[in-house]
């Protein structure tokens, strides 16, 4: 250790007490926990601990076929699981040179933006559920629920779908799929009004996360936040412009950006981001049919599939932030290493310690749930 | 001062690959990446530290650090590879430079046994409870482990004797499953 990193322990004053929130909390996301340091009900020090949801991913896709692993990777993230699989095919296919399908690539898009909508309603109705908001709670799932019911009847799963693999897309969309799902963006646009009027709008939830976890533009960019969090603090950046994938360049969406880079700010930019999710999902609706075509490109058998040696960083944006995959072959049946950059990665660890230190008590899980950390995507 | 880095620069020149219209990877010897680091944050806008991935190169004897930077002005990812020996498996931490390498360096003394000299915290994070080798190493066995760590208990309920007495009973014992 250097001098210059050197803290000395203090000893705890005697009107300082320490307080395990989690790791069964709710007011935690997932299973995680902070320890904090209290003076009163006024956050002096905070130390976040993880690895209650380690299990080992990373290490287990290096003794499974490639295609084997399209199952494990969507665990990764419960609430957001359709990027990871993205993430993963992406990666395989740009070692292999496989070129997808364009109508495959489409029907990714749709997913990750339907995943999309699902997560920031999930992450709605958690922040609402934290400041004593528990109808929108409610209301989050269950129209996350719709969500996933299209889900279902697209590939069969509610959470994990398994459906991308590299190459394409287990199957084409099944016979008026776009109209049920257009039924859904309609239903959820009639919605929008009723969240602002319930939520957004809410004297309560706004007096509570107004100035709540401040962080400015300049430390979002040295502590390496990503994603909403970091549009909340007025960067227009997203992957999805910026490093576009898929068919994303062709697609017209805004940025949302707010200037504040609180809690309110945070949830301002999601709900902005589902508008334009839906946005996508409409220009998705309209230009799909047009598209033919396979929906997989031919990959060689899969239990003997040997992928060519070399290295690839695939990133992606999902509904938390910048998602990324390092993935090195050696022209084996296995991968040689998969690295997993969860978002969450900084939003859970370094980013939620120093947010909380000068917050009171009830306004960690505010904190937590402003920042959509995904503990799973942490321990992998 | 500027002649001792020209061979520097050119070497580095001719380890410069374009992979891609956003995609840069360097190969750099390990005693001059915290240089080409600061250099690449300094001067060329290379604010983001994406992710540091290591791989362990068992047969080499050596662990391969990446870099992952992107610059928000130039739209540019470079990856920056490094190899260091894997004994004793001591590095530069980056903390300096950017702040998000703590949590990477430290995920990688936990899972690799690599230490990063300079890093702020190198306390287990995920595997606080764990007492064997750094288990992502490669020399590092899941299935020996978990064979000589644990045993297969004995399970002998009173309607399975009763099941065996009548000639059934579990088809394959746990051993044979495997």
């Amino acid at each position: 250790m250097r001098p210059e990193n050197y803290q000395a322990r203090a000893h705890p004053p005697s009107h300082e007490y320490e307080l395990n929130f989690g790791p069964n909390h709710p007011g935690i996301e997932g299973n995680y926990a902070l320890r904090v340091r209290l003076h009163g009900d006024r956050v002096v020090a905070a130390r976040a601990e993880g690895g209650y949801l380690h299990r080992g991913f990373e290490k287990l896709m290096e003794g499974r076929l490639w295609i084997q692993n399209i199952a494990l990777v969507p665990r990764i993230c419960v609430p957001d699981p359709s990027p990871m699989e993205v993430c993963y095919a992406l990666s395989v296919e740009a070692l292999c040179g496989i070129e997808v399908p364009p109508r495959a690539q489409w029907i990714r898009v749709m997913q990750l933006e339907m995943s999309r909508i699902a997560a920031h309603l999930f992450t709605f109705g958690g922040h609402a559920a934290t400041t004593g908001l528990y109808t929108n709670m409610f209301w989050g799932v269950a129209d996350r629920d719709r969500v996933l019911d299209r889900f279902e009847e697209l590939t069969g799963g509610r959470v994990y779908s398994i459906f991308n693999l590299p190459g394409g897309v287990r199957r084409d969309l099944p016979d008026g799929f776009l109209e049920r799902l257009s039924g859904l963006l309609d239903y959820l646009e009639s919605r929008l009004e009723d969240y602002d009027e319930l939520f957004f709008r809410n004297r309560v939830f706004v007096r509570r996360a107004r100035g709540v976890g401040v962080m400015s533009q300049q430390q979002a960019l040295e502590w390496g936040v990503t994603g909403p969090n970091l549009r909340a603090t007025g960067l227009a950046f997203d992957v999805r412009r910026d490093d576009p994938y898929l068919v994303y360049d062709q697609l017209d969406f805004d940025i949302v950006t707010e200037e504040a880079g609180d809690a309110l700010a945070r949830n301002l930019v999601r709900r902005g981001e589902l508008r334009q999710s839906i946005r996508i999902l409409r220009q998705v609706i309209e230009r799909l049919p047009a598209i033919d075509g396979p929906v997989r490109a031919p990959i060689p058998n899969p239990l003997a599939w040997r992928v060519p040696a070399g290295e690839t960083y695939t990133r992606i944006e999902s509904s938390k932030g910048e998602l990324a995959y390092y993935v090195v072959s050696t022209g084996g049946e296995k991968p040689y290493r998969v690295h997993v950059r969860g978002p969450s990665s900084m939003h859970a660890v370094q980013v939620l310690e120093r947010l909380v230190v000068g917050s009171r008590l009830e306004d960690i899980a505010q904190i937590m749930f402003s920042l959509d950390a995904c503990p799973p995507e942490v321990d992998r | 001062m500027s002649r001792a880095m020209n061979p520097w620069l050119e070497e580095l020149q001719r380890d410069i690959e374009i992979r891609g219209e956003r995609r840069v990877r360097i190969e750099i010897a390990s005693e001059s990446l915290p240089a080409l680091l600061e250099l690449l944050r300094g001067r060329a806008g290379f604010a983001h530290l994406s992710a540091i991935s290591c791989v362990d190169w068992i047969e080499d004897g050596e662990f391969e650090l990446v870099y992952h930077l992107w610059s928000y002005e130039l739209g540019m990812l470079v990856s920056a590879h490094t190899r260091i020996a894997r004994d004793p498996g001591v590095y530069l931490s980056v903390y300096d430079l950017y702040q998000p390498a703590a949590f990477f360096e430290r995920d990688i003394h936990e899972m690799f046994g690599l230490y990063f000299e300079g890093s702020p915290d190198m306390e287990p994070f995920i595997l606080t409870e764990w007492h064997g080798p750094p288990p992502m190493r490669k020399d590092f066995d899941t299935e020996a482990y978990v064979e000589n760590s644990f045993q297969w208990e004995e399970y002998q309920p009173d309607w399975l004797q009763e099941l065996q007495e009548q000639g059934g009973g579990i088809a394959r014992r746990p051993g044979e499953i495997r």
